[in-house]
């Protein structure tokens, strides 16, 4: 704990992404009760509109102004968070998952499975990310969607991430496989794993109970860096226009909006969403190369 | 001999990867709604009709026929045509935006390598002093902001504010392309910049710590010619590898980049398909950019062998 505290960028970043987590979890509601006109019980601050388009941060009760239709930018910042949060995590869990499979089917499973888990993960990297990414998104359809029962119930704003959501799962896998595969390699010829080996555990129960313990701290440090990478993937999809779709708001979308009208006059709406994103990519690139150092004693030195 | 092994062994891999990269884009639009022979039948069309188009263009047969035949056409450029507009072949689609869309990639990776180089091995060379902390925080930077937030800010600062350079691309006004290119192969250039430096300055510490440096130094050889042709030739090798990677960085940054500044490049033309669901045009798009970051990655493995004989020896 007392090194955990000596690294001054991991305790600004986690303070950050703490605040950040607090912001988008709590700040619609807020300027929802906020904002609400008394006759008004369907108001929502995120999708209705606060007043006269592009209001100047403090103008009016906007507190960092209004966008291009009139709907307040504070709310739609914690909205955007939300997305980029919810999407960062949901997709590294997904990754965290497949990838720990794959990884560990690449060590331990018979030589014919082995083979093509290996050859799979390394003909993964001969995609360019992002590229895959587009590929995917194309090819999922809403309509298809519709169909599976869990998530058709959806409100349409959390429906329209599922394929960016999903994309990028597809695409992030591979480099946690890669990592798992190497740890899990080293630690597996360890005396301890050797012993309880010899002492008759079964390979499930020791990856499970010896090996897996072991590992998994740095790679969910390294998964921290990589959750930068899926807000930044997330984040472009969104700009470019192929991923969270209006009128739900996205940091990447929030950005090309800005950038497509008049620019001059309206530099907080354009700044606002590229600072907010580069400090949580920051954030996340500090607190996750701080834990790697922390739990990974040779990358220290 | 073990060279010619060495080298075929790795042009193999890249067949493969382009097998795999092409398997993926014909599942892809297998799994993705409707097909040719739903938009050649028309919206009206009756569902007995669509299925006579589909038997008549041979689109009912088994999949693996179809995957051969595909590949056999695309392999002299015929990619299918085109769902939307005047339906135009797919081929002429890439041949007409490809070119952009490859001078601005190279162009941004010759700029990146030697930015990145030059900043490394400086950085390297005064390590832990001012420049070397100076450029790791610009590396940071670099590596961190995204381009798709450089870009709408470069352009307020640049265009809008400072009104020196063009905000979008526009046809045939004076100045030329480059006048046009300076902002988008910058921005471009920027990440793999940031990248490459970052790998130059860590590969450049490792090689003045060895003793032929120490040699080197002793024998009196002047510190220009020790940091460029003695430290740095034994540096470069993993910066070319991560050239060829970053490549990859590259090509998808294009995407964002054609979309910020409207350049009518390969990526622009991706992102529009996909938003008209223009399925068999966004399928050789990925394709011919996922052929082009093998073919570069493939070529700089090929190099390596050539470029470092202890590679050489230690091939199988």
């Amino acid at each position: 704990m007392r090194r955990l505290l000596r690294d001054p960028l991991l305790v600004i970043g986690g303070l950050f992404l703490l605040a950040l987590v607090l912001f988008a979890a709590f700040m619609p509601a807020i300027r929802t009760a906020q904002l609400r006109p008394p006759d008004d019980p369907r108001f929502d601050a995120v999708f209705s509109q606060i007043g006269k388009p592009f209001l100047a941060p403090g103008e009016k009760g906007a507190t960092l102004g209004t966008d291009d239709i009139g709907r307040d930018v504070l709310a739609r910042l914690a909205q955007g968070a939300r997305v980029s949060l919810v999407v960062g995590v949901t997709v590294q869990i997904f990754a965290l998952l497949l990838g720990m499979l794959m990884g560990v089917l690449g060590v331990f499973a018979p030589k014919w499975l082995r083979a093509p888990v290996l050859r799979l993960t390394d003909a993964m990297f001969a995609f360019p990310d992002i590229l895959l990414a587009i590929l995917l998104v194309a090819t999922i359809s809403p309509k298809a969607l519709e169909n599976v029962p869990i998530i058709r119930n959806w409100p349409d704003e959390w429906l329209g991430v599922v394929p960016v959501v999903v994309a990028l799962g597809i695409t992030a896998w591979p480099s946690i496989a890669r990592l798992v595969r190497v740890q899990v390699a080293s630690v597996k010829d360890r005396e301890f794993v050797v012993a309880a080996r010899a002492a008759g555990a079964p390979t499930g129960y020791l990856v499970v109970k010896h090996i897996l313990p072991q590992v998994l701290p740095l790679i969910l440090a390294v998964s921290m860096v990589e959750m930068a990478g899926t807000v930044l993937a997330e984040s472009s999809l969104s700009f470019i226009g192929i991923g969270v779709q209006a009128p739900n708001p996205s940091w990447g979308n929030m950005i090309n909006n800005a950038r497509s009208g008049d620019i001059t006059a309206h530099i907080p709406l354009l700044l606002l969403p590229c600072v907010l994103l580069s400090l949580t990519i920051f954030a996340l690139n500090f607190v996750g190369d701080g834990l790697q150092a922390l739990f990974d004693p040779k990358a220290r030195q | 001999m073990r060279i010619a092994r060495a080298l075929s062994l790795r042009l193999l891999y890249g067949l493969l990867s382009l097998l795999f990269i092409s398997f993926v884009t014909f599942v892809a639009g297998e799994a993705a709604p409707g097909d040719a022979a739903t938009i050649e039948a028309g919206e009206k069309a009756s569902l007995a009709d669509v299925q006579r188009i589909r038997h008549n263009m041979g689109l009912d047969r088994p999949w693996p026929i179809r995957y051969v035949e595909g590949l056999a056409k695309a392999s002299h450029g015929d990619f299918g045509n085109s769902y939307t507009g005047t339906k135009e072949p797919v081929g002429d689609v890439i041949e007409r935006t490809l070119p952009l869309t490859a001078l601005l990639a190279s162009l941004s990776i010759v700029l990146a390598s030697a930015v990145g180089i030059v900043l490394g091995t400086i950085s390297g060379v005064y390590r832990n002093k001012v420049p070397d902390r100076l450029i790791l925080t610009l590396s940071t930077l670099g590596v961190t902001i995204p381009t798709f937030v450089l870009a709408p800010v470069l352009v307020y600062v640049f265009a809008v504010q400072l009104n020196q350079l063009p905000a979008t691309w526009k046809y045939g006004t004076p100045g030329g392309v480059a006048y046009y290119l300076v902002l988008p192969v910058g921005i471009l250039a920027a990440r793999p910049a940031a990248l490459i430096a970052r790998l130059t300055r860590a590969s450049m510490i490792e090689s003045l710590q060895q003793e032929f440096i120490r040699t080197a130094i002793a024998k009196g050889v002047p510190r220009g010619r020790l940091y460029v042709r003695h430290a740095l030739r034994n540096a470069i090798l993993p910066v070319v590898t991560a050239i060829g990677t970053t490549f990859g960085v590259l090509l998808t940054g294009s995407f964002i980049i054609e979309s910020a500044f409207n350049i009518p490049g390969l990526g622009q033309k991706t992102i529009e398909a996909i938003k008209s669901l223009d399925m068999p045009v966004v399928q050789a798009c990925v394709f011919v950019t996922g052929a082009l970051f093998i073919l570069i990655n493939t070529i700089v493995d090929m190099l390596l062998p050539l470029l470092d004989p202890r590679i050489r020896e230690s091939q199988v």
